[in-house]
């Protein structure tokens, strides 16, 4: 039997507005009985520097047995949205981990007032920018 | 591009462990030992010392030995209360990694090395010149190494051209870091949004284990 963890969203509906409530539920199949499982949201940023994380709430389920289901509801703060510009994005997500094992499963959304993902300077990028692939015109294409 | 999907990120950057060239990490480890781990990591900048050093930090824990990090630069200096707080708390089986041995001066430098040897089980730094302890390795980079870097980095359908990759790794002297941030750069700075996701581990648990 496969280890199974998965995370659904209510209405399959994955981005938000800050401040809204993020409802859905966590289910588990496992081949043993961990002490515990782990449902975090958090933010985290990826580019050119350090990398930032911020983890906002946390469920923990105890003694969740080797199969199941529970429902979940997190309320995101005002901020940061999801964002990218050329320097840095901001991501969000929710990971669900076990306690024992390396199973882990990880679902990206949006915080967003806008519905989408804000990226920055997405104006001026269109402007007088090189035509084409930037890896393949800097680095070439493997043939 | 997305900083998200760039794939020299910083993240990303840091999944590429150190790469010993003419010699192998289980090598380095053994001889590590036999100095009765009193060495130094030498090199220029951008040449992996910190890398090795974080890497050896992480065996040495596997085996259960103890290890104490210090990082020292211009915005995180030795300074006296740092001093005190490190000689306060060391413990005669720990092992001290001082990363950036070059930021402290000559003087205080023979008083830290003798205190701490006297009460700690090893003392192993990174600096760019030799000298102030035996030298473990000198840290070398090749163009090689950084085209073996760099096609690791970048998504499977691309490859670097031979010639670029040379100039930039003369234009930067060897320094792998920051051919690698100019590459950053170059991608960054188009809006097309081709980045690799393969080699990215965003899992929140191992983003705990780099913040460690």
């Amino acid at each position: 039997m496969d280890n199974k963890l998965s995370i659904h969203f209510r209405e399959d509906k994955k981005t938000f507005a800050p401040g809204q409530a993020v409802h859905g539920a966590i289910q588990w199949s496992l081949e043993t009985q961990p002490h515990s499982l782990e449902l975090s949201l958090f933010w985290y940023t990826a580019g050119k520097g350090t990398r930032d994380v911020g983890v906002v709430d946390t469920l923990t389920v105890d003694r969740p047995g080797s199969f199941g289901s529970k429902d979940f509801s997190f309320t995101l703060p005002a901020g940061p949205f999801s964002f990218s510009g050329r320097l840095v994005s901001v991501i969000w997500a929710l990971e669900l981990t076990c306690s024992e094992g390396k199973e882990t499963v990880r679902e990206e959304i949006v915080v967003s007032p806008t519905g989408r993902e804000i990226v920055l300077g997405d104006e001026t990028w269109t402007e007088d920018r090189p035509r084409g692939n930037p890896l393949e015109r800097i680095l070439g294409r493997r043939s | 591009m997305k900083a998200r999907h760039n794939p020299f990120a910083a993240d990303r950057v840091e999944t590429i462990r150190y790469r010993p060239v003419g010699a192998t990490f289980a090598g380095i480890l053994a001889r590590l030992e036999r100095m009765n781990y009193r060495a130094a990591i030498v090199g220029p900048q951008g040449a992996g010392k910190t890398t090795l050093l974080e890497d050896i930090q992480r065996v040495l824990e596997r085996r259960g030995l103890r290890t104490r990090k210090v990082f020292i630069n211009d915005s995180s200096p030795l300074d006296r209360p740092t001093r005190r707080q490190l000689m306060s708390q060391l413990r005669s089986d720990e092992i001290v990694l001082v990363d950036g041995a070059d930021a402290i001066g000559p003087a205080m430098w023979t008083l830290l090395k003798h205190r701490i040897l006297r009460q700690a089980a090893g003392l192993i730094i990174t600096t760019h010149r030799p000298g102030r302890l035996p030298t473990l390795i000198d840290c070398v980079t090749t163009p090689g190494l950084l085209g073996v870097i760099v096609t690791e980095l970048l998504p499977k359908e691309h490859d670097i051209e031979g010639p670029t990759l040379d100039r930039l790794y003369h234009r930067y002297q060897g320094n792998i870091r920051n051919c690698l941030r100019e590459l950053y750069d170059l991608c960054a700075s188009d809006s097309s949004d081709v980045g690799s996701d393969h080699l990215a581990d965003d899992s929140l648990s191992s983003m705990r284990r780099l913040r460690r």
